[in-house]
């Protein structure tokens, strides 16, 4: 049988509620947020180790491991959150090749779940113990928590990776002709790619750290020298770690297949050049420029990622005759007003507020007290939820009338 | 129709995808529950806090957040994708079903989780930090994103179920599936329960508290909360069984209740008699009591009730459409979709599926055993283990260890041909199959008598394939 035909035959026969076209920009553009915070995560994680080894080797070090054990505990929580949403979207036209690499690989993908919950779990055991005067051997736990995230990260990766790859998965599922139904196998790694993107931890959290010294500037709490040093501490990890990373990209965009022409496309190219570029800027204007202009330009750099990904996934599916916007369309307008509305009214009233609370307090050393529009908004976080579910259960009741005891 | 968008098979020995599903929901279901009621307490107890001037009580607060943010915000939100991936890895189909009737409601879902998470770390950590009713606002924002959570995904889970109807098949619309007719009912149990479970786990984290007057003026908060939504959860459990399906009711009477009454009503009981006791007596209350409590209300009150909805809404994975083995069981006219079952009768698995080796798409007396155990798989495996002894209605066992190729043969050419079964899918299928079936489980079970016999273990015996008849 043709891999083309399966695929497509594979596709969900409900057809999908929206164009296709709209799942595809919502999973390019929410995966840049998850990828953001997994850069984050693991570059401050690996960032925590190395401080907390180093804690004798001058006066901010434990401060700044302490800090970015933090920040590496909230980002796990935020990059699995904001994983679901491209898991989501990427599933609804890409379900075919999702799935049948999941099945195939299916003891890894259970085993991503678990190693995830010990690896976040050890982290917060080197949270707890990480304070002034810690056990050294705490930091056990970090490097075995680092581990098991890396490995995810792996996992993850091979699972993307198996999904363009549809060619093989029958060699992989009963090779020889004889079937294997254990799942135990990570079938096909590209070491380039998972590189590359793993790579680009370490100038996030570099970055990062340069943003982190401009927002802790009104805290008298976080001393102007200590500011510096995590500014400077910032540009030494971006710049260097922005020029491995452009040539873990170019060694990824050799790496494609001569068959698929990526290796020739200038967009591919794009991703060095502007890692580049941005490692220039950096190295020069990290004292200038705001910190949060470099956070700016770093997203630019991941959605560029994101969209790059999209291109290759497409260019490996497309000779399969498998084209994500050729999928069947049964609109559904109610729930697709649902989500929009939720995103904007929940999304940002109730997101807004929180965020808001979280960033003036940050802010301020002792208590803060909301100004009148950041109170007005906390009000209306509040009254779109009672408005939301008063809709909810009044449209759910008018629906479930008609179809439970009219119909 | 020449070929099913099936997928491969993952089939995980003796305790089968079902129960590694089942696993993780447990565990999500009593994070997820236990973090949404304690939204809710945390709303009542900063409110009572807020208005009777009792800022001591933003302790417990904070107390309990810490413990829901390792809880609820590790083990709840990881195994929350985790279900995800469970039930991809061993229902593609059916989880590409859900995902395509409801991908905006998931969508909508993953806003308020979001908000969820970036809220309970603004929750715990701006107590002290901020002025106290931008923080009563932020807690009963908290409260109501994090039951919104819950309305969305148990229209989703009823509809697994079933839809209660026939408009969502002539209409194929989110709403007819999402609002459908056990909706109201499943989140009035789950409602309920939540605040049951918030409440014990309050208990275990107050139990550590010095303030001894701080603590027994929690527990007596708690309690009656706890109580009254026990409550309602029970009679929303007895609303809820009059809005099941036939095939439901009868796998209940048949086999659910039997096994799982007493234990449910053991929970009732024992949860019940704790939280009066802690509302009269608060003392009593100590972490050595609580933590065995929640955990016999998880094992023996959520396991079950987990187990039987997943069994009771046998043959279906989702909408009375889709079968466990992920074979389409009707027409959906509203989505366009085609049953698949008569053309599997006229053709076979093994024309149509697409992952079928070339060497075993008909059936040879070299490769019987090897078909036989692939079509099981991709048949049975969803529903059964096909292990002798495994806990996962064993197949091996459900024919009583027959040998009899010609008796097990009889069962998959009558009943389960027909689909006189009403919990088991229609399974037709042409002789050369049924005849592979038949003798794939007899070698199986010939093989665990003979282990049993010699104390040899069955898989020293069992051909690990391509056995001849002979």
């Amino acid at each position: 049988m043709d891999i083309g035909t399966i695929m497509n035959t594979m596709r969900d026969p409900a057809g999908v509620p929206a164009v296709p076209q709209l799942f595809q920009v919502l999973a390019v553009g929410t995966w840049v947020f998850h990828i953001a915070f997994v850069h984050l995560t693991l570059g401050a994680a690996g960032l925590a180790i190395y401080a907390f080894y180093k804690r004798e080797a001058g006066p901010y070090w434990e401060q700044m491991s302490i800090a970015m054990t933090k920040v590496a505990k909230v980002g796990v929580s935020l990059l699995i959150v904001l994983g679901v949403a491209p898991l989501l979207f990427t599933q609804v036209i890409y379900d075919p090749q999702w799935y049948t690499s999941n099945v195939l690989s299916a003891g890894w993908a259970i085993g991503f779940i678990f190693t995830l919950i010990a690896g976040y779990c050890l982290w917060f055991a080197f949270y707890w113990g990480n304070h002034e005067g810690a056990k050294r051997y705490i930091g056990v736990y970090a490097v075995l928590s680092l581990a098991l995230f890396i490995l995810d990260g792996l996992i993850m990766h091979a699972l993307a990776y198996q999904a363009i790859l549809p060619d093989r998965w029958m060699e992989w599922y009963a090779p020889g002709g004889v079937v294997d139904t254990s799942g135990s196998k990570l079938h096909a790694i590209e070491w380039p790619r998972y590189l590359f993107i793993m790579s680009l931890s370490a100038p996030a959290v570099g970055l990062y750290l340069i943003a982190y010294a401009d927002y802790f500037a009104t805290r008298s709490d976080k001393t102007p020298e200590y500011r510096a040093f995590a500014r400077l501490l910032g540009r030494t990890i971006a710049v260097p770690g922005l020029a491995v990373s452009a040539l873990l990209a170019s060694w990824w965009q050799l790496d494609h297949p001569a068959a698929t022409g990526l290796s020739e496309q200038p967009l591919g190219w794009l991703l060095p050049g502007f890692l580049l570029v941005l490692a220039g800027l950096t190295a020069a204007g990290y004292q200038r420029l705001h910190g949060y202009a470099f956070l700016g330009i770093g997203l630019g750099v991941l959605a560029l990622l994101a969209f790059w990904r999209e291109v290759v996934r497409i260019t490996y599916l497309t000779p399969f005759g498998y084209i994500a916007s050729d999928y069947k369309v049964h609109a559904d307008w109610p729930s697709l007003v649902l989500f929009f509305s939720t995103l904007a009214g929940v999304g940002g009233l109730v997101g807004g507020y929180y965020l808001a609370l979280l960033y003036r307090a940050g802010r301020v050393q002792g208590t803060y007290t909301a100004e009148p529009p950041i109170a007005r908004l906390g009000t209306a976080a509040v009254a779109v939820l009672v408005v939301w579910i008063g809709v909810f259960f009044v449209y759910g009741v008018a629906i479930w009338i008609r179809n439970a005891l009219l119909a | 129709m020449d070929m099913l968008g099936m997928y491969p098979t993952f089939y995980v020995p003796y305790i089968g995808t079902a129960w590694v599903m089942g696993i993780i929901g447990v565990i999500h279901v009593v994070a997820s529950h236990t973090s949404v009621g304690a939204a809710f307490l945390f709303a009542l107890l900063e409110t009572k806090a807020y208005r009777d001037n009792q800022p001591q009580l933003m302790t417990f607060i904070k107390r309990y957040g810490v413990f829901l943010l390792v809880f609820s915000y590790i083990i709840g939100s990881i195994t929350g994708p985790g279900i995800w991936y469970a039930i991809t890895v061993a229902s593609p189909r059916g989880v590409g079903g859900l995902i395509h009737n409801f991908v905006w409601v998931w969508a909508a879902e993953w806003v308020y989780f979001t908000v969820e998470v970036i809220g309970v770390y603004a929750l715990v950590y701006l107590i002290g930090k901020i002025d106290p009713l931008s923080h009563l606002k932020l807690t009963w924002s908290f409260a109501l994103a994090s039951w919104a959570t819950m309305l969305l995904i148990v229209g989703i889970l009823s509809f697994m179920m079933w839809p209660g109807s026939e408009s969502w098949y002539m209409t194929g619309s989110t709403n007819d599936a999402f609002y459908n007719l056990n909706f109201f009912a499943h989140l009035g149990v789950r409602t309920g329960s939540m605040l049951v479970m918030a409440a014990v786990v309050g208990f275990m984290v107050a139990a550590g508290m010095k303030d001894r007057e701080l603590k027994h003026g929690v527990i007596r908060m708690l309690a009656p909360v706890g109580l009254v939504g026990g409550l309602f959860s029970v009679m929303m459990f007895f609303y809820y069984l009059q809005t099941l399906p036939e095939n439901a009711r009868v796998m209940l009477k048949a086999h659910l209740l039997p096994s799982y009454a007493a234990g449910m009503m053991a929970v009732v009981a024992v949860a019940s008699l704790y939280l009066i006791a802690a509302w009269a007596r608060p003392q009593i209350v100590r972490l050595w009591i609580a933590v065995p409590v929640f955990t016999f209300i998880a094992v023996v009150g959520v396991w079950p009730e987990e187990r039987m909805r997943e069994s009771m809404r046998k043959p279906y994975v989702a909408g009375q459409y889709i079968y466990g083995n992920q074979v389409i069981a009707r027409d959906v006219p509203g989505k366009e979709i085609v049953a698949e079952v008569e053309t599997i009768a006229e053709k076979g698995l093994l024309k149509l599926h697409p992952f079928v080796p070339d060497r075993l798409r008909t059936v040879t007396d070299e490769n019987r055993y090897e078909v036989g155990e692939l079509l099981a798989k991709i048949a049975c495996s969803n529903c059964h283990s096909l292990d002798p002894g495994a806990p996962l209605r064993s197949i091996p066992d459900k024919f009583r260890r027959s040998t009899d190729e010609d008796l097990i043969a009889a069962f998959l050419r009558g009943p389960l041909k027909h689909g006189a079964i009403p919990y088991m899918p229609r399974i037709d299928l042409p002789e050369p199959e049924i005849g592979a079936i038949a003798h794939y489980i007899a070698t199986v079970n010939a093989a665990a008598q003979a282990g049993t016999e010699s104390d040899t273990p069955v898989a020293d015996i069992a051909p690990a394939s391509g056995p001849s008849k002979e």
